[in-house]
This record gives C-alpha cells, structure tokens and sequence, in this order.
C-alpha cells in the first residue's frame, strides 16, 4: 500500500520541519522570482476558501487577496465561507454540477477523495512540469498527499496538533503537578486519583458526542509515530489489539470515574464549560481549540497546554498533528489560458514564507525553512502551546482521519456502549474494520 | 351587550394566559438580556442582569462593524417578502380548487401535498442545484439570480403547508356566499378575487407570516445559494458565530436582530387575524 | 355541489401553478432521492458510487437497526405528545383567549414568541436550565435541601427532558392557526347561544368545537407530519441520540445519517419512510375526523 509509506515517510519529515518552526529562521521573500508575476491583468479568479467568518485567518485572508488584486491587476471573486457541513456539500455540489472555483483552500484528507477521483484538481507534478518553482518552498512529503493515490495536489498553510489542556488551578487545589514530558500513563493514573479524591473532575470529555481525541492517544500509546496510522487488517494483528487494548484503556479510566458524571449524557460543549469554569482539570484537543479558550476565559494564564502522558513506545512528546488543508488549482482553470497564469500566480503569492508564517502561528507548516513566530503577539496559553511543538520528538496524523465517517461509527458513536460493557470492544473493533473493508473493496485490491 | 368588569371566570382564564404568556416571554427577554453580556459569562452566569460591569455592546459592535448587516437585512427581506406572496396566491388558488371541486385525481393530488410537507430539505436540495445550475442562476456574482435561487425552492416547500392551513380555512367558508354571487353573475375568477380571498384573509395572513419565518430562518437554503459578498440574515450570522467553541454572545445579539423583523412583521399582520374584521360577512 | 363548479376547465388555471413549482422543486428532487437509497453515496453533493448490492439494501437494513426501531418508538410518542399537548393546549390557549374581553392581542403576540427563537438559543437556554452541574433546575433543587444532583439527561430522564421543550415551543404555532379559525365563527352565534341559556361549556362544546372541527383536523395532521420531521431542537440538546441512542427521532436519525455519518443513500431510505409514514397517518386522521359527525 503506497499510502502507508507515504504516511510513515510523512511522519518523519514533520518532526523536522515542527523542530523548526519557531526558530528565528530568516524570511525569504519568494515572490518575485516566479515567472508568473508580471502584471497580466484583467483576470477574474473565482476562489473559494474556508477563511471566512469568525475564522482566525479572515482578515489575514482578504487583506493578502487585496494585496494580490492590487500587485497583478487582477480581480478575485471571493465565495469563501465558514467550515461546516453544508458548505462541504456546497463544494461537492460544485463541482458536480461544473461551477467549482478556480482555485479552493480545502481539505486533503477523505473529503477531498471526491474531485480528486473525478480529476477535476491539477496534481503539483502536473503544475511543476510548466512552473517548475511552483510551492519549491515546501516539503513535497508534508504537503497533504490524497489518500485517493497518495498524490499532492494542495499547497498546504497552516497544520494542527492535539495536546493536553490543564486548568491550572484545579490542580493545585489537588496539589498535583502539571505533567510534563517525562510524566507516564501510571503517573497520570495518579494524579487523575488524587483529582478526584479532592472532588473534581479529572478528565473533561463528553465521551457521548466527542470521544475522538481519547481514541486517537490511548490507541496511539499502543504504538510509536512511525506505527500509528497504519490500519489494522484484523483485530487479531498487532494494530487490531493496540485499538482494542486503546479503547480499554478509556473503559479503566470510566470504570475508576475519572470522566464527569454526566460524560454519557452530556455534550462537549458541557464538558467544555466545566473545564473552564475549574470543575474539570484536563481535556485533550486541537490546537484549535486555543483561540476558543483564549476567548472563552478572563485568566488565560491560568490554563496551559502540554504533552498527552504516554506509555509503552510512544514518548509524550510524540503528538498528533498534521496538515489537513491546502490550495488546489481546479482543471476547469488551468484548462482556461487566461486563468492558468492567475491562479497559479495567486497560489504562490498566498502561500510564500511570509504569508504562511502570518496563517499559521503556532501551528505546524510544510515549509522548508520553518515558520517565524513572532511571540510577542502570543498569549500564555499561545506559548505553552509553541513551546510544547518545539519540544515534539514524533509526529503521526490522526488515524481516524484514515476510517471513513460512515465506517466509525461503532467506536465513536458506540462509544457509550464500549465503556460500560454492553458491546465488547472487540466486536466493535472488528465490525469497524469490516465496515472499512466492504467501504474501499476497489482499493483494498491495489 | 357589557358584562360585569371582573367576572370570577374571566379573572382565572386572565390567570392561566398570564402564566403560560411568562414561560414564552422569559425566554426572549432573556435572549435580549444576553445579548449585551460578555460572551465569557453567558454560559456560567446567564440568569442575572446585564448592569453596570456585565453590560456590554461588543456582541453588537461585532456583528455591525464585521460585516454588512443592513444590506443582508434587505436580501433577506426580498426574498422572504417574495416567497410569502407567492405562497400566498398560488397556494390559495390551489386550495380553493382542492377543496371545492370533484374531479379525477384529486385524492392523489391530495396525497402529494401533504408527502410535500415532509420532503426534507437535505434530500431534494442536490437535484434543484444542479437543476439551477444549468439555468445559470447560481454561482454567479448577480445578485437578484442568486435571490431567485433562494426564493424559488423556498416557495415550492411552503406551498404544501400552505394549501393544508387554507383548505382546512376554506372548508369553513360556507358556499351559499358563492352561489349567491354565482347568481349575481360574477364568474368563478371573480368568485375567488371578491368572496375566497376577503372572507379568507385571516388564514392567509397566518399562512403569510409562516411562510415569510421559514424562507427568513432557512439557513440552509441560503447556504447553498448565495455566494460570496451575498448575504441573507442568517447566513451573516452564520458566518459570524459558527466556530470551534460557539460564541453565545454574539449568537444572542444574532436572534435578537432576526428576531425583531419578525416581530414587526407579525405585528403588523396581527390586525388581518384580529376577530371582527371578517365574522360580519359571513351569516352564522 | 352548486353549478358553479361543474365546469372543470378553470381548474388548470387554479392548479397547474403551484403544482408546477412543486414538481420542478419537490417532487421531481424526491424522485431522485428515491433512486438516490438504491444507490451508494458517500456525502451529500457527491456522484454515486454506483448501485447497492441488493438493490434493497438500505431497505433490509432498515428493518434491522435497532436505532431505527428506537427513533420509530420515540417518535410515536412524539407523535401522541403533540397531538395531546401542542394541539390541545393550544386549543385550550386559544379558546381562553378568545373570551378574555382585555390583552387578548397581547396574548397573541406573546404566544408567537417561541417559534421565532432559533433551535440553537432555544437549545443553550435549555440546556442550561437542564444543566447537570449546576443549571437552574438543579440549583432550585438544591435550595429546596434536595442532595446530590439530578441527570436530566440520563436515561430515565431523557425522552422527557426532550419531549418538554419542543412541546412548549410549536404550542404557539397551532395556536396562531386555530385563533385564525376562531374568526370564522360570528359573535351572533355565541349571543344567540347565550340567550338560550347556554353555559360557557356548552357554547364551547356546541358551537366551537363542531365549527372548528376543519381548523383542529387540519392541526392535528400537521402535528403527526411535524413530529415525524422535527429534529433541530432535539439535536442541539440530544445530538447522536445521547444517551446511548436512546433520544432518536426520525427526523433526527435521518439528518445525522446525512451530516454525521455521510451516508446519504441511507438517510434518503429513511426520508421515504418518513413520507410514507406522513401521508399514511395523515389519511388515518383524516378518516377519523371525516366519521365523527358534530
């Protein structure tokens, strides 16, 4: 299977590249030296992108498409919208119907498989063959390849990770340290023990609605980076039983109550609040999640982020992470001559050093020669988080984003049913990857 | 014919209105009241009063200075305006043949509408977008194309509503007013335009009102169709306050300012469903 | 009937327009939903992965699901809880406030509150007065010296916690249509009653009821079809049927097949099912209320 070594090699090279973002690297200005740039003028791109509303990068996004607009004489019109269901049917509908943008920033994983099988994006080796510097700032294996074929067709941005929050105060009340990178799973058993012997909650999750992020570590803790996204073939094998050992590890943590009490019945966004408001002390989630802290709190210092407690191979300071969206160039441009020259112009302008730099923070990028932080404008919270990804030494993408929704059902959704006993995790585990198997029976023959 | 101002009887039913009008009352003013607060403090503090430090005009500051909130107020108004007029006549016309005529068929034509009542939206909104597709009104940067993208499917999933609300109204009417005018020489064009729709008005003011809160509220409608810098009411405030960790705030202020349109449009139309208007013209 | 509707042309003229707009925009988009649960779609707005094999199998598995069965059940209930409490307590409200002489305009203003709200305010609202820890049932709970605290949403509770929010909301909407249908009948009846000596009951089991009888019928197929649909409520507070799917309704089985799951050919397996089921149950209610002579 190409795409396991993809993803392996994957794994590798973004410890590097992480390792490097936050380093005073020097910013090259790329624009300039690519062949597109002479003012071609009078084009109209339609772009759709996913920087829009309340997202962190809206404003960055239209004032570099203004700045654009203005260094080429050509004009975007912008149907970007905020990221949800309807707008990724929006988009499959799209292009359905033949009225896709010119250029769309979007996912790379399982929601793009879509147009990339109808061939309806241009791949970057397509691009290179007459742009042959297109997106050279980037690391070719960190690009985001399509689980379709293991092909890059997007220019990614900004990535994610998934860390451990703590609120601050709920473990000094317990008198428990925030764990740290040499913390183990039974020294993390410990301290959610004395949590809950002080009268709180250790663990914020609502494991009715939101048990991914417990899946991903307590699967991951199984195995090492270089292992974690391989799917399993039977739940005998050794992927099959770090699932299943995993989503045990979950069931001892509900057994000895160190989920709320109301984690079967209650949303995330419960949880959530009491995590925030000190009934909770931990919550694992993405990177994301810090501007809604940031904003949701009045003592940001009061909270921090840090590795997820490890055990057997994996060492805390492997984390889950990754680059999930890009910039694709769609056929129905690059077959327009006029719009060809254009989009690709607008690809690069978008996605030099700098301006991944701006998008990005404290997330991970592809780029080369790593992002520049600048720290000033972080938030406490904002630099536990970059201190956490300076400190990284593994990185492996989520593995869920390798099970198809419709195929996860039993583990996440039945997730109620796993922890109290009324399904055992071993069925589960092998109805899921039977459902994976009837899902993919074309590509299961590659 | 006056009555004892305080009988025993009408001071109970005053009562029991009084106590269900504080369970629907309560919630809006305490929709309004969050949204001056600070988002940090809707969710762990969200029954006490907006004053003095808690009170704050961010949500509303954010939701005017972001974006263009009168001009998705208009696009709105437009659209709901147009499908609740539609509805209105076509749904009426459809009703009064329903419910007045025999004729082969009409038992499935029956059946269709009240299947079209249950079409959910997420299941025929594909095939009417590639339908429009090909009509080349969506996806482009016209604005009144894209408006009409909106409308149209709005109006065809009110219609089944509508015809329902007003055949069970017109049933009501008794046709010795028809036959009267029939008599009179008026032609059954003229019996619809002078009898169905006067003595009806109440019920298409109701069918009215409905149909212009489903095509305002339709997000996801909008979602679909309207691109870029267009904006419908909902889809703004959308845009605004779906995020990771929603902010209740905003989403507060956001149903206060769809809210008060409605509002005034109901209010309004309130008179054509006030008893009296109609009831003398119809003999008891 | 009279002459007047012997001649059956100027029916085309009544019918063809908006039964035009509901072919092209409804009934054309449901026959390609129909053909859609044969098929295997995996996200809205994406082409077909080509043909079931069966054919029928969403059908099978239909009648299997456990969820299915459960949403089914739920939504029977559902179905009883609307008809009893939204239709019946808006009749209730709205015959209450056709005979107050004072404020009945703001009676009627005030009643319309809930359905313009969002499900999304409503929801938050909710859920933070069913809160566990510590929302404002709970705290009136613990003033009155009650220990512990009380999970609204746990299994015992949950259908209830569900069915009590989204009955209060759509009482409103019935009692909107059924105050319409009050004007329908004249004052001159109710006085012409009252000089026979009639009661209050009596006027309203004798004139108000028989006359309304179109207008309550017209309610209560509207309420079985709203209680096989609704789900935007019910989703905020109970999203994926929590706990342990024991919250499912159709309606929203149906939209997290759809948004969740991404499994379209199944969520439109269900949509059929649930148009079957509303037009069936609207016939059976429509017979019922044909037989009953006032």
């Amino acid at each position: 299977m190409k795409r396991k070594s993809a993803a392996i090699l994957l794994t590798c090279a973004m410890v590097l590249s992480l390792a490097a973002c936050g380093n005073k690297g020097d910013t090259k200005d790329d624009s300039g030296k690519s062949a597109s740039k002479e003012k071609s003028g009078g084009v109209t791109l339609d772009i759709t992108t996913t920087f829009a509303g309340n997202d962190t990068n809206a404003q960055n996004f239209k004032d570099a498409v203004e700045g654009w607009q203005e260094e080429t004489g050509n004009s975007v019109n912008d149907s970007s919208a905020t990221s949800d269901e309807t707008f990724k049917a929006r988009v499959a509908a799209d292009f359905e119907v033949g009225s896709e943008p010119d250029v769309l920033f979007y996912f790379n994983g399982m929601d793009s498989n879509s147009f990339v099988e109808a061939g309806k994006v241009i791949s970057i080796d397509e691009i290179r063959k007459e742009y042959p510097e297109y997106a050279d700032n980037m690391k070719d294996e960190l690009m985001g390849a399509s689980p379709v074929d293991g092909v890059n067709y997007s220019v990614p941005v900004n990535g994610y990770w998934e860390g451990m929050y703590v609120n601050k105060t709920v473990l000094d009340a317990a008198s428990v340290e925030v764990p740290d990178a040499s913390t183990t799973w039974d020294e993390f058993m410990e301290d959610c023990q004395k949590i809950k012997d002080a009268g709180y909650t250790p663990v914020a999750a609502s494991l009715a609605q939101i048990p991914h992020y417990w899946f991903e570590f307590t699967i991951y803790n199984q195995l090492s980076p270089a292992t974690h996204n391989v799917l399993p073939e039977s739940v005998d094998d050794e992927h099959g039983k770090a699932w299943v050992d995993g989503i045990g590890d979950i069931k001892t943590m509900y057994e000895k109550g160190y989920f709320p009490d109301n984690t079967l019945s209650g949303t995330d966004d419960e949880t959530f609040q009491a995590f925030l408001d000190g009934k909770a002390a931990f919550l694992i989630d993405g990177s994301w999640k810090l501007g809604g802290i940031e904003e949701a709190t009045d003592d940001i210092d009061n909270f921090t982020v840090t590795y997820v407690p490890a055990k057997g191979d994996r060492k805390a300071t492997d984390i889950i992470g990754g680059l999930s969206s890009g910039y694709y160039i769609t056929k129905k441009a690059w077959d327009n001559p006029d719009k060809r020259e254009a989009a690709v112009s607008f690809v690069e302008y978008m996605t030099t050093n700098e301006m991944v730099s701006k998008f990005a923070q404290t997330s991970a990028t592809a780029l080369k020669d790593g992002a520049t932080v600048d720290e000033s404008q972080l938030s406490s919270l904002g630099k536990s988080g970059l201190e956490m990804v300076n400190g990284i030494t593994g990185i492996a993408g989520a593995v869920q984003d390798q099970i198809p929704t419709e195929c996860r059902v039993p583990v996440f959704d039945g997730m109620p049913n796993l922890v109290t006993g009324k399904v055992e995790i071993k069925d589960a585990v092998s109805e899921v990857l039977t459902l994976i198997k009837d899902y993919t029976p074309e590509e299961s023959a590659q | 014919m006056k009555k004892k101002k305080l009988h025993p009887g009408q001071a109970g039913i005053f009562v029991l209105l009084s106590l269900w009008a504080l369970t629907t009352i309560y919630p809006i003013i305490w929709v309004v009241l969050n949204s001056f607060k600070d988002k940090k403090i809707i969710v762990s503090d969200s029954f006490s009063l907006p004053l003095g430090e808690r009170f704050s005009m961010d949500n509303y500051r954010l939701a005017f200075g972001r974006l263009d909130v009168f001009g998705a107020y208009r696009n709105s108004l437009i659209i709901s305006i147009t499908v609740a007029l539609v509805v209105i006549v076509l749904a009426g016309m459809a009703a009064y043949a329903l419910v007045r005529y025999t004729f082969l068929g009409k038992n499935l034509l029956n059946n269709l509408v009240i299947a079209g009542m249950m079409f959910p939206v997420f299941a025929t909104i594909i095939p009417v977008f590639q339908l429009m597709a090909r009509w080349g009104i969506v996806n482009t940067p016209v604005l009144w194309k894209s408006l009409l993208a909106t409308a149209l499917p709005q109006i065809a999933g009110n219609m089944s509503f509508a015809i329902v609300v007003l055949s069970g109204y017109i049933k009501g009417l008794p046709v010795e007013l028809e036959e009267a005018a029939y008599m009179e020489g008026a032609n059954i064009f003229q019996i619809f335009g002078k009898v169905i729709m006067p003595l009806s008005k109440p019920s298409f003011a109701t069918v009215g009102i409905f149909s212009f809160l489903w095509s305002y509220n339709d997000l996801f409608t909008q979602t679909f169709m309207l691109r870029g810098n267009q904006y419908g009411i909902t889809r703004l405030l959308n845009e605004l306050t779906s995020r990771e960790g929603t902010n209740y705030g905003l989403m507060a202020a956001a149903v206060t300012l769809v809210v008060i349109p409605i509002l005034i449009v109901y209010i309004f139309l309130q008179k054509y469903i006030i008893k009296g208007m109609t009831a003398g013209a119809i003999k008891g | 009937m009279p002459n007047i509707y012997k001649n059956k042309k100027p029916l085309v003229f009544f019918l063809v327009p908006a039964f035009l707009f509901m072919i092209v925009f409804l009934y054309y988009p449901f026959i390609k939903n129909i053909v859609n649960s044969f098929q295997n779609i995996r996200g809205l707005g994406t082409a077909a992965k080509g043909w079931n094999d069966p054919w029928y199998l969403n059908f099978t598995r239909m009648v299997e699901d456990e969820n299915m069965r459960i949403a089914l059940k739920n939504t029977l209930i559902m179905i009883l809880v609307t008809i009893v409490g939204q239709v019946g307590i808006a009749l209730f409200l709205a015959i209450l406030v056709d005979n107050v002489k004072h404020g009945s305009k703001f009676f009627r203003i005030v009643f319309f509150f809930p359905i313009v709200i969002s499900a999304t305010a409503l929801g938050l609202l909710f859920n933070l007065i069913f809160l566990y820890d510590k929302g404002m049932i709970n705290q009136l709970l613990g003033a009155l010296g009650s220990k512990g605290l009380i999970d609204w949403k746990n299994e015992t509770h949950a259908l209830i916690t569900m069915m009590i929010p989204v009955t209060w909301q759509y009482v409103g909407f019935y009692f909107i249509i059924l105050v319409t249908g009050l004007n329908n009948i004249s004052d001159e009846l109710y006085e012409a009653a009252a000089i026979d000596g009639a009661t209050r009951m009596q006027r309203v089991r004798y004139i108000t009821l028989p006359l309304l009888h179109n207008v309550i019928c017209t309610c209560i197929v509207l309420a079985v079809t709203g209680a096989l649909k609704v789900f935007d409520l019910p989703w905020v507070m109970f999203p994926k049927g929590i706990p342990f799917g024991r919250t499912w309704l159709t309606g929203t089985y149906m939209y997290y097949q759809v948004f969740n799951v991404s499994d379209v050919d199944y969520s439109s397996t269900i949509a059929i099912l649930i148009v079957v089921l509303g037009v069936i149950l609207s016939k059976v209610v429509n017979t019922v209320f044909k037989e009953k002579d006032y």
